[in-house]
């Protein structure tokens, strides 16, 4: 089985041949000697060469039986749950700005994922997550919208 | 008006209160920045991105070069006092910064650390106001072949140097080009890889992709091992003293000139290599100090020598990104790439003709980065109580506000959620290139990079088609030699160190029977 190194060179030989692909239905050149498709596909089959140089690699050293195992990680294993977790809070929280607007979503964001990251263990620090969440989306929507006149979203739902 | 009477001139200009109170503040970030550890620079740069939007250029940049400069020196505080490096620019500070606070000398390591910055920086800067001019008028006389040429050869060189595989940085490089190939051609504006989505069509801007890329990827290591952090080190390092005699500190670093020159050097010659940077210098300059020092058995015990070596190539390499950015428009780093970012935000494009350009931009650089050492080592000496309690603010609470400022700064590039949406695919790009142990710095570099070499390419093919002038043409054909050449020597260096390490693990093994 291919480890990290052949699977991402398989991703990016698949991404550099769908597009390399795409590059011949680019118009000819025609005002300057090389047209819009001549730059692409060079960097494309740069790309493409360079991930099969890194599966060939990743064959080579799975082949090689004498290759020293992989020492083992020091320190814990990493939580991917939370990583998981914070992608889907990150990405609901892009999500949401439109609607819910700046303020609203900026506090639902920042509240939850820092109840998801470490959970409040007494009322006290509830109240903290809690101020540091109102804190962050007050003082950013005052000093970039008031301040630095920068435009935040305003909510189509809410309105705020 | 001569060089030094404009110098002087934009120093007064910087410190009037306009441009000094956004110095002071990204003094005050950058230090508390470098000092967290987890938090680097680039990231400290990236929050304070947005805040810069609503200024003025030079009031922006300010911002950042005080970001640049605090951050430098921030991170040896967390290296010296409880031996984890605030950013990869300060690992090399802990070899002895660490062990000096266990022999009961936390002031003196870090006043160490923060002085070596602080001259280093001002050596540093005496280059960059020496060098940039030649620099600028060097590249003047470059056509579009050398440019095409000075790309690749910068790309190719970071490449080659990032990372432990050749394969991955060249494969990083190739990806940030292939970012730029989505969008419109230079040319006739013929929409390429857009695939009938709208938002594509105006191509990926450099900003949210950087922030993107580096958000997450600096992050989520963070939140991989929250938990386990142990913060009774940070505890126990609240209690310590940071008091000292800071004319004895001054003597510990001014008896030893070689050390100090030396390593300025490398720190300047590093910074003007593209894309390499402090994490870079620190250790390559500690490894100098200790091939020259008549006692290197000394070094990794708590010696002056070692902190002195890495901080002072530490800072003097932002002098020397700084001057490849002026001169060249090359970014040395991601800092000054998010500084190159901001400038064309303003319409100003860094390069050759900047300085003649823009010269109240450029001579504001000079100054601002001058008034930032000396704001640096006041901003450290205030806060020396509080830093410690400041490191020790959780993670779980600094993480969603680092995030919220990075919509903000994505979002506020056009004022659409279409950049926000670039954001979050490039946040997925970047982590999914940190678990593959892909190098970030080459992508990033490739990004930037990636529309001038396109256009310099048809530029000079429609000057004239015959393609031998890429090599024939003396500079142009020296920097292709110098790229496959600098791609050669990675190849082999990586190769001789793959031999050396399975020799070792054979040995090893060997001694087990």
């Amino acid at each position: 089985m291919l480890s990290r190194d052949g699977i991402s060179g398989l991703v990016c030989l698949a991404t550099s041949a769908v597009l390399l692909t795409q590059t011949f239905g680019l118009p000819p050149a025609t005002v300057v000697p090389i047209g819009p498709a001549f730059y692409p596909r060079v960097v494309l089959s740069i790309l493409g060469l360079l991930s099969v140089i890194l599966i060939v690699l990743d064959f080579r050293a799975m082949r090689t039986a004498s290759a020293p195992a992989a020492a083992p990680t020091a320190g814990p294993p990493p939580n991917y749950r939370l990583v998981l977790a914070t992608f889907i809070e990150f990405g609901l929280y892009i999500l949401l700005l439109p609607p819910l607007g700046f303020r609203i979503a900026t506090f639902l964001f920042v509240l939850s994922l820092q109840v998801t990251l470490e959970w409040p263990r007494s009322t006290k620090h509830w109240l903290l997550a809690i101020a540091v969440a109102a804190a962050t989306s007050l003082i950013c929507y005052l000093v970039f919208q008031d301040y630095l006149s920068l435009l935040l979203p305003r909510g189509t739902w809410s309105n705020m | 008006m001569n060089h030094y009477e404009l110098l002087l001139t934009h120093m007064g200009t910087v410190l009037h209160l306009q441009y000094l109170v956004p110095l002071l503040v990204g003094t005050i970030a950058g230090v508390i920045g470098g000092a967290l550890p987890g938090v680097t620079i680039t990231m400290t740069v990236i929050v304070v991105l947005p805040f810069t939007f609503g200024l003025d250029p030079l009031q922006g940049l300010a911002a950042m070069i005080g970001v640049y400069v605090g951050g430098s020196a921030g991170g040896s505080i967390t290296a010296s006092l409880i031996g984890i490096p605030g950013t990869p620019s300060a690992v090399a500070t802990t070899f002895d910064g660490f062990p000096m606070t266990k022999k009961g000398e936390a002031g003196r390591s870090v006043w160490v650390g923060v002085w070596s910055a602080f001259i280093g920086g001002a050596l540093g800067g005496l280059c960059l106001i020496e060098l940039t001019g030649p620099f600028a008028s060097l590249a003047l006389a470059f056509g579009p072949w050398e440019f095409f040429s000075l790309f690749v050869f910068a790309l190719s060189m970071v490449a080659g140097l990032v990372g432990r595989s050749v394969t991955k940085g060249l494969l990083s490089g190739a990806i940030g080009l292939a970012v730029t190939i989505i969008g419109p051609d230079p040319i006739l504006g013929v929409q390429r890889f857009t695939m009938g989505i709208h938002p594509l069509e105006g191509g990926f801007d450099f900003l949210p992709v950087l922030i993107g890329i580096f958000a997450f990827a600096q992050l989520m290591p963070d939140v991989e091992q929250l938990n386990a952090y142990d913060p009774t080190k940070a505890v126990a390092a609240t209690k310590l003293s940071l008091k000292v005699s800071h004319l004895s500190v001054f003597w510990d670093i001014l008896c030893r000139p070689f050390i100090l020159l030396w390593c300025t050097f490398i720190g300047i010659v590093i910074g003007v290599l593209p894309a390499i940077g402090g994490s870079a210098a620190n250790i390559m300059a500690y490894d100098q100090a200790k091939k020259f020092s008549k006692r290197p058995e000394k070094f990794g015990t708590g010696i002056p020598e070692g902190i002195m070596a890495s901080e002072s190539s530490n800072s003097a390499n932002v002098a020397g990104s700084l001057m490849m950015i002026m001169a060249f428009g090359i970014p040395g780093d991601a800092v000054t790439a998010v500084m190159m970012g901001a400038l064309t935000i303003h319409g100003i494009q860094p390069g050759p003709l900047f300085i003649s350009q823009h010269p109240k931009i450029a001579y504001g650089i000079y100054a601002a980065y001058l008034v930032a050492l000396p704001l640096m080592v006041a901003v450290i000496w205030a806060g020396s109580r509080a830093w410690m309690r400041i490191i020790m603010m959780p993670k779980s609470m600094l993480i969603p506000i680092v995030l919220v400022l990075c919509v903000i700064g994505a979002y506020a590039l056009s004022n659409s959620m279409k950049d926000v949406y670039v954001l979050a695919l490039f946040c997925v790009i970047g982590y999914a290139m940190v678990k593959a142990r892909i190098p970030l710095a080459p992508l990033i570099l490739g990004v930037v990079l990636g529309d001038q070499i396109e256009a310099n390419l048809i530029q000079a093919v429609s000057t004239d088609a015959n393609p031998w002038l890429f090599i024939t043409r003396p500079i142009s054909g020296a920097m292709l030699a110098a790229s496959v050449l600098s791609i050669g020597l990675a190849v082999w260096q990586h190769r001789r160190e793959t031999k050396r390490r399975a020799a070792a693990a054979a040995e090893e093994e060997d001694t087990d029977f």
